[in-house]
């Protein structure tokens, strides 16, 4: 099943090295600049609290969420075509929140303290409180699940159900994560009640281009190379999965730039008008990243094309890290009182500490998933799906 | 049960940072920690156009938006302390939330002290207190944010607390003319030269800050959002503009 599969040969060993090589001299840059200064090797600010560390980890946090909602179409839903991705998805949603929790991890201020202070406090009306119970009860059904299938329990009554305790930690986390923006009242360019909608939209893009992505990289870039069923897939509703779920971020982006330009509220408009469309990186990202490749998933001979689903697969990978990063950036620029210090927007470029913590995940992203391809079969499915009328009479 | 509060007359206030300067002092506070601050606007255009400015310290806001964000009780609401905001250094791990959730702006992160540096104790062995840093104060304590902000935690005004704590029992106003409470009056309040602060008990209805409130319309700065702080303006002034861009030259 797995003939073609580069990454389970030496390509795979080479791919974790090299990638952890760069993980670990980035993190070591960082450590050095944090050991050195502190986080004053940051350029963020008392004005600019979070910044890129912040929207890497949201980033990677969504789209090992989405990763978790791409699982569950076949594992709980029971859309079948999806299977042949549904173990290397639950393999990638669990190594991606990992990398995004060690950025995370470098980024505040006392994370060993935050292991014990968090439980022995028990804030529940934090919002953040709850990002972390939910985040960690992820990882644990993830793993769980995970478990379940390298031991070939795909239909077994408890991996059932540990698949939907998956999903329901998955919406729970990440939904969760969408209310620290979306509650904060004080920040007007986050504060939605629906933001849950929108990450969750959004989460299933960055999971899907990572999908698709990563099952391309695993045999060469070579559709041919590939299993039965996961070519069947890739030919199939793939494009159409991936259009649709295009489709509602930009209609939803669409909705928050109109009703954000529309508003006379500063903290709104001006954010959108001279942050957002102003900068040229947002622009690219928003029209190469997201929209360009939603119009190809659209055409019918583009979306089914293996070339274009792996452009399309990078164009919204980067286009999403750069919707994650003007999204986080985008609520504090507008000072909350505009004085001596600050006439015009708060201006923020990232550090070459805050730029290795971004590379530091993403390279522990590639070494851990190169590993996982390399000593797990993460290429995995049952055998052929039960017939339904076979299921129904058991 | 006091509740501390203060009020600042804008139609007083001359702008001269004078309170920027003495708490910083006071508090020993790193640089870009401004639990003080005087901000500065220049509003409207020619033959209209005027400068104003706002002193603005934490309001210790009887409804905190920064309490309840926070994910380890670090932040809290002592009203045991006449209700005054606090952050415990002991608890706080840095995320930054409280600083996100404030609509004041009056947290700050000033984290630049190296995670390895050599101890002072041992660069320079002696007897005596020999604390790193060099310099710590009497009333010191981490609990309630009170002197100089360690690493990685997020540091806050306090209203002195380490002075008005010292107050007699059941006093409704710390005035810096009054010698019996001289010492115990928040740094701010004590060193404005055109005495445009007044602080005490909010909870007492004879104090001077109510007479104050009451008699001159005190207002809360951007009460809409909910927060209800305990520092009152008086004057003009207090109607802070909304933000706009700065025109294009």
């Amino acid at each position: 099943m797995n003939k073609g599969n580069i990454l389970q040969g030496p390509m795979g060993l080479g791919l974790a090295v090299v990638s952890a090589i760069v993980a670990l001299a980035a993190f070591g840059y960082a450590f050095m600049d944090l050991s050195a200064v502190g986080h004053r090797s940051f350029n963020t600010s008392s004005q600019i609290p979070w910044g890129q560390p912040i929207a890497t980890y949201l980033y990677f946090a969504l789209a090992s969420s989405g990763l978790g909602m791409i699982a569950a179409l076949s594992l709980v839903f029971g859309f079948k075509q999806f299977l042949p991705i549904a173990k290397r998805a639950i393999f990638l949603s669990f190594v991606i929140l990992i990398s995004g929790m060690a950025v995370l991890a470098m980024e505040l201020g006392h994370v060993f303290r935050m292991l014990w202070v968090i439980p022995l406090n028990m804030q529940i009306e934090s919002a953040m409180f709850w990002m972390g119970v939910f985040y960690v009860a992820d990882l644990i059904f993830l793993l769980w699940k995970f478990q379940k299938m390298e031991g070939r329990e795909w239909d077994s009554k408890t991996s059932k159900q540990i698949g939907i305790a998956s999903f329901l930690a998955v919406l729970l986390a990440s939904g969760n994560l969408a209310l620290i923006f979306g509650m904060m009242s004080m920040r007007p360019f986050w504060f939605d009640g629906l933001m849950p909608i929108y990450f969750y939209l959004t989460a299933v893009a960055s999971g899907l281009a990572a999908v698709v992505f990563f099952t391309y990289l695993a045999y060469g870039f070579n559709r041919d190379a590939m299993p039965e069923r996961t070519r069947a897939m890739f030919e199939g509703p793939m494009g159409k999965l991936f259009a649709a779920v295009l489709g509602g971020t930009v209609l939803f982006i669409a909705v928050r730039a109109v009703t954000g330009l529309y508003t006379n509220n500063p903290e709104i408009s001006v954010v959108w008008r001279d942050f957002l469309f102003a900068s040229p990186v947002y622009q690219a990202s928003l029209w190469l990243g997201i929209v360009a490749p939603f119009v190809i998933m659209l055409v019918k001979g583009l979306r089914s094309n293996p070339s274009m689903q792996v452009l399309v697969s990078m164009a919204v990978f980067a286009g999403l890290f750069a919707e994650r990063y003007f999204f986080v950036v985008g609520g504090q620029v507008v000072p909350l009182f505009r004085g001596t210090w600050e006439w015009g927007l708060i201006q923020y470029t990232p550090s070459l500490t805050e730029w290795a913590l971004t590379i530091m995940g993403s390279a522990m992203l590639f070494a851990l998933y190169a590993a996982g391809e390399r000593f797990l079969n993460l290429s995995d499915m049952p055998a052929e799906p039960a017939p339904e009328g076979a299921t129904a009479a058991a | 049960m006091t509740k501390w509060g203060m009020v600042i007359d804008l139609d007083k206030c001359t702008g001269c940072q004078a309170c920027t300067t003495a708490c910083a002092m006071e508090n020993n506070t790193l640089p870009g920690e401004n639990w003080q601050d005087v901000l500065y606007y220049s509003e409207g255009s020619y033959p209209t156009a005027k400068l104003t400015w706002l002193p603005r310290p934490c309001m210790q806001c009887e409804n905190p938006s920064c309490v309840a964000v926070c994910p380890t009780r670090a932040t809290y609401k002592d009203m045991d302390a006449g209700g005054i905001v606090f952050v415990d250094w002991n608890k706080c791990i840095g995320c930054k939330y409280c600083m996100i959730a404030c609509p004041y702006g009056v947290r700050f992160y000033a984290d630049e002290k190296p995670v390895v540096e050599p101890d002072v104790r041992d660069v320079f062995p002696g007897t005596g207190q020999l604390h790193a840093p060099p310099y710590q104060g009497p009333h010191d304590d981490a609990v309630r944010g009170i002197g100089i902000q360690p690493k990685g935690v997020v540091s806050k005004c306090t209203f002195c607390y380490h002075k008005v704590s010292q107050a007699p029992a059941g006093v409704a106003d710390l005035d810096e003319d009054n010698p019996e409470t001289k010492e115990f009056t928040p740094a701010c309040v004590r060193t404005c030269p055109p005495k445009a602060r007044y602080f005490g008990d909010l909870d007492n209805p004879e104090s001077e800050v109510n007479r104050l409130i009451a008699d001159q319309r005190g207002v809360r700065l951007k009460d809409h959002t909910g927060n209800r702080p305990q520092v009152y303006y008086l004057g003009s002034g207090a109607d802070v503009p909304a933000y706009q861009p700065p025109k294009k030259s």
